[in-house]
């Protein structure tokens, strides 16, 4: 028979309040099986724990159940005490009587016989408990990051200090991402490139760092540790290993028109182009939806015009496969750009533009080299607008959320453009203004105090033309809803930021979770911020939700941290609850019949195909087969299989069946 | 007929296939003839009257043995062996479907992706039986259903019949016969009887492809092919299915489209 200990916690008095804990012991302890019952203040203290190790001793228990708290917090604790004791640590499981009973009931009968209930299920649970071994599985200490923005290259950057290799893979001809597009930052007015750029540099001399431009991840496989990743390098048709970078075929490329994406469709470039001056790799690609010669066959004046004959017409596509053992995701984010806000006329009028925009015109490598002027005419706007939450915060757009950088970039906007344009006249439509973070909220002061920007609080309606002015009209709440007007030279929203364009697919090839707004989801939003849902994948920076720079790198970090963490053993163990296929004697060798349902409905590709030989070396059956390095153990197959075939480790058909039993026999 | 017979024959005296699996004269209606020699499928026949569903035996090793085999297959059939193939169940190699299209040609279906064009042509409706039953349930109110399907699970004693008719029942152990835990209580019972049939109609849920074959051969006359028939047509719509169309790879419930309806969660 078995022998049972079963440990009652006061949890100080979060259980003990509602819950009559002397008498759930009591009627537990009087159960079949159970050899040891008792309850104590606090089971998680030294003395409690010292409890558990006596009992498990004394009475050569085969089986222990803590009512407590949610396993979540205490499982681990409790499970090292049995093994500290000799009992396997699989043999221990956990009641929730706070979470699930004592803080959602009043005090009463009904609250204790729940009690009394719960922790008789983990009873009749754990005598179909088996003793489990933890997973071992050898990692691949070499790391992929995914996006080459300032959170990419942060995390690349700590990641290879630490010794290990890192593959950096970005999808633009250079790294560096929307900072690199920035003019100054806030709070200090330092320049966005003075500070990225050594980083950039670093990358590119970083001995760890591999660096893939003008790359795709085409495809993830494997689980934490053992990952395989297809890498699709886009044709650049420059060879790189003889391009010296001189960009005497930029200047000669008669293709001037194409609308540039650096400076946000404000400039133009060429077809054969290096995105920006001082971009990571510093040497040009083709861009070949827009070269004559691969839309009409002839020109192939930049090949004429390279030195060391580096242009490569034919070139293809090419797929490299890198073994890692963990990923970061550092993809960033996009803002809303045309037609999503007719109200205000973007897309339609040329002076109004996007916050991105502006701060292309404000930046000295920009379009206008730093000078605001308007697109329509390149005069000097005297008077210009600035609309806060264009898009975010508004249900209606579908964006209900604050995108958190806009108060700030607009507030350096409106500064920006009082120190370039001494008699202009700013005025900032805002809604809240939300300046959370060191040294944030004395910036936003110092542009209304210092700088003299107009802040009105409200919401602007429409932005129209009139004679060759843009007619803001909205309403200043603060007086009371009065209706406000200003003829504008220039209006400038501070546009939404949204998940970056194929975060959607991108999420689902990795498999990792993502929200409504297609933004990546964090294992826990407090606890496991940099962590996702699948093992061994981690985020960095806006990919997760919009965020400034500091937060940004310090995300970054952290995510390196983490993989760190992760290399710095060449073993890592694995909690066994995974789930299984069964095996059983000749002829069956498995119930499994080799549907592989299960394969399509696992999330995780866990599901693999295994043949049972006979000794001749002939097939007798192909059954299913679970990777236990890749399964997350959340039972979906289990779901799944019409044959029971398969089953969680520590939450068997068995196990489960006797919990319910338990309740409906009573 | 004639043709058929011909086929057959050559093919076994050829030694392409080690069996044909077809029909033959039965005492009331025609039964399944395993013809193993160019003699045997002289018996041969083929007609409206064939409907006896027999991708069931596909699945049977210890029948259709290692070799190549040949089936004659009509058109609910093939459904059945589409299904079978999405299922990991068939082999190309394996199989060699004879089949006669509308017009009376025999017809020789070789790979999946042959079989898969030949059905798509095929719309699946209702018979007669199937609509009045169907229609006369479908005014009932969910009191009513539940009563009239009590009612009529009351007869089952549990014989299996239905799950051995079954081309898409070839678990080697069905979830009936798991006893640690016993899921299922195995007594003929009504609640017993209704576990069962839950279960068997959970199980069929995006597989059935309403060849009728369980309706047939329950000896009890339950129209116990109208519950699976139905969930596929109520299901279809939903996951951008047509019924009686090919099965594709996947199950309904276990896949993800981005363009799935999903109305039916809102």
């Amino acid at each position: 028979m078995s022998k049972i200990g079963v440990f009652i916690c006061h949890c100080g008095e979060n259980i003990s309040a509602t819950v009559d804990v002397e008498r759930v012991a009591r009627e537990v302890g009087g159960m079949e099986g159970v050899a040891h019952a008792i309850d104590y203040k606090y089971m998680c203290s030294d003395p409690g724990q010292t409890f558990i190790k006596e009992a498990v001793k004394k009475y050569n228990l085969d089986g222990v159940v803590v009512g407590a708290c949610s396993p979540r917090m205490h499982e681990p604790t409790f499970r090292r005490a049995c093994a500290e004791a000799g009992l396997n640590p699989y043999l221990c499981e956990m009641a929730n009587l706070r979470e699930h009973c004592s803080w959602v009931h009043e005090k009463s009968e009904e609250t204790t016989e729940k009690a009394i209930d719960l922790v008789k299920m983990l009873v009749q649970k754990v005598k179909k408990n088996k003793p489990l071994d933890s997973i071992k599985v050898p990692v691949t200490k070499r790391a992929l990051v995914i996006g080459g923005g300032i959170a990419g290259i942060q995390a690349s950057l700590d990641i290879a200090n630490t010794g290990h290799k890192v593959i950096l893979v970005e999808r633009d001809p250079s790294i560096g991402g929307h900072m690199s597009q920035l003019s100054e930052t806030f709070p200090t007015l330092d320049c966005s490139q003075c500070i990225l750029t050594p980083r950039m540099v670093e990358v590119a001399q970083h001995p760890n760092i591999k660096l893939y431009t003008y790359a795709e991840l085409e495809s993830l496989e494997g689980f934490i540790g053992n990952f395989t990743a297809k890498i699709r390098l886009k044709a650049k048709s420059v060879d790189y290993s003889t391009c010296t970078g001189c960009g005497a075929c930029i200047q000669k490329c008669p293709v001037k028109k194409i609308p540039s994406e650096f400076n946000a469709g404000l400039g133009t470039r060429t077809a054969i182009y290096v995105p920006f001056p001082q971009a990571v790799p510093n040497k040009p690609v083709i861009d070949r939806v827009n070269c004559n010669y691969y839309k009409r066959g002839a020109c192939k004046i930049c090949e004429k015009t390279c030195q060391v004959g580096s242009i490569q017409w034919d070139r293809e596509d090419e797929i490299v496969t890198e073994e890692v053992g963990a990923v970061v995701l550092a993809t960033g984010f996009d803002v809303k750009g045309a037609d999503f806000f007719p109200e205000y006329g973007y897309g339609k009028y040329k002076d109004v533009l996007t916050g991105l925009q502006f701060e292309r015109m404000a930046s000295a490598s920009g379009p206008t080299f730093g000078e605001i002027r308007r697109p329509s005419d390149g005069v000097i706007p005297k008077k210009i607008v600035f609309i806060a939450c264009a898009g975010s915060r508004d249900p209606a757009k579908g964006i209900p959320y604050c995108s958190k950088i806009c108060c700030m970039y607009t507030a350096k906007h409106a500064m920006l453009y009082q120190h370039k344009v001494h008699d202009g006249e700013s005025t900032v439509f805002y809604m809240d203004i939300r300046a959370g973070g060191k040294n944030y909220e004395e910036f936003v002061r110092r542009a209304i105090e210092e700088d003299t920007v107009n802040y009105v609080r409200g919401r602007v309606a429409r932005v129209y033309e009139k004679d060759g002015k843009l007619i803001v009209k909205g309403v200043d709440t603060l007086l009371g809803g009065q209706q406000v007007e200003i003829e504008a030279d220039m209006v400038v929203l501070a546009t939404a930021g949204v998940a970056n364009c194929g975060s959607e697919q991108l999420a689902q090839k990795l498999h990792v979770s993502y929200d409504p707004y297609h933004f990546f989801a964090e294992a826990h939003p407090k606890l496991k911020p940099v962590e996702t849902n699948t093992a061994g994948i981690f985020l960095a920076g806006a990919c997760q939700a919009p965020k400034d720079i500091p937060e940004t790198v310090g995300m970054a970090s952290g995510a390196a941290v983490k993989v760190a963490a992760l290399f710095s053993n060449d073993e890592l163990v694995r909690e066994p609850l995974v789930a299984v296929v069964n095996r059983l004697a000749p002829p069956l060798y498995s119930t499994c019949v080799g549907c592989f349902m299960c394969e399509t409905a696992c999330p995780y590709n866990a599901i693999e195909h295994e043949d049972i030989r006979g000794r001749d070396g002939s097939l007798i059956k192909t059954i299913a087969k679970v990777n236990e390095g890749l399964c997350q153990g959340c039972g979906t197959c289990v779901a799944f299989c019409r044959s029971k075939s398969i089953d969680i480790q520590g939450y068997t058909h068995e196990q489960v069946y006797a919990e319910v039993m338990s309740l409906l026999n009573d | 007929m004639e043709k058929i017979r011909e086929r057959a024959a050559t093919l076994l005296a050829e030694g392409v296939v080690t069996l044909v699996l077809g029909y033959e004269e039965g005492t009331k209606r025609p039964r399944p003839l395993f013809c193993r020699n160019s003699e045997s499928a002289r018996k041969l026949i083929f007609d409206s009257r064939c409907i006896h569903n027999l991708a069931v035996y596909l699945t049977k090793k210890e029948l259709v043995g290692k070799d190549r085999f040949a089936v004659i297959a009509p058109i609910a059939t093939l459904r059945s062996i589409m299904q079978l193939y999405v299922e990991n169940q068939l082999s190309e190699d394996k199989l060699l479907v004879l089949t006669v299209d509308p017009s009376g040609e025999l017809r020789e279906l070789v790979t999946f992706e042959d079989i898969a064009g030949y059905v798509e042509q095929f719309e699946l409706k209702r018979g007669e039986r199937e609509q009045e039953i169907l229609s006369k349930i479908d005014e009932m109110s969910r009191e009513e259903r539940w009563k009239f399907w009590m009612e009529e699970m009351s007869h089952c004693f549990k014989c299996y019949a239905c799950r051995s008719a079954c081309p898409l029942c070839y678990c080697s152990k069905c979830v009936v016969e798991v006893n640690r835990p016993q899921w299922i209580n195995p007594w003929p019972a009504p609640l017993a009887n209704m576990e069962w049939h839950i279960n068997r109609a959970m199980h069929m849920v995006g597989r059935c492809t309403a060849c009728g074959a369980c309706g047939d051969a329950c000896p009890v006359g339950i129209p116990i092919d109208l519950i699976t028939r139905k969930m596929m047509e109520d299901m279809a719509p939903e996951f951008g299915y047509i019924p009686g169309q090919p099965a594709k790879k996947g199950n309904a419930l276990s896949t993800w489209k981005l363009d799935d309806r999903e109305q039916f969660i809102r």
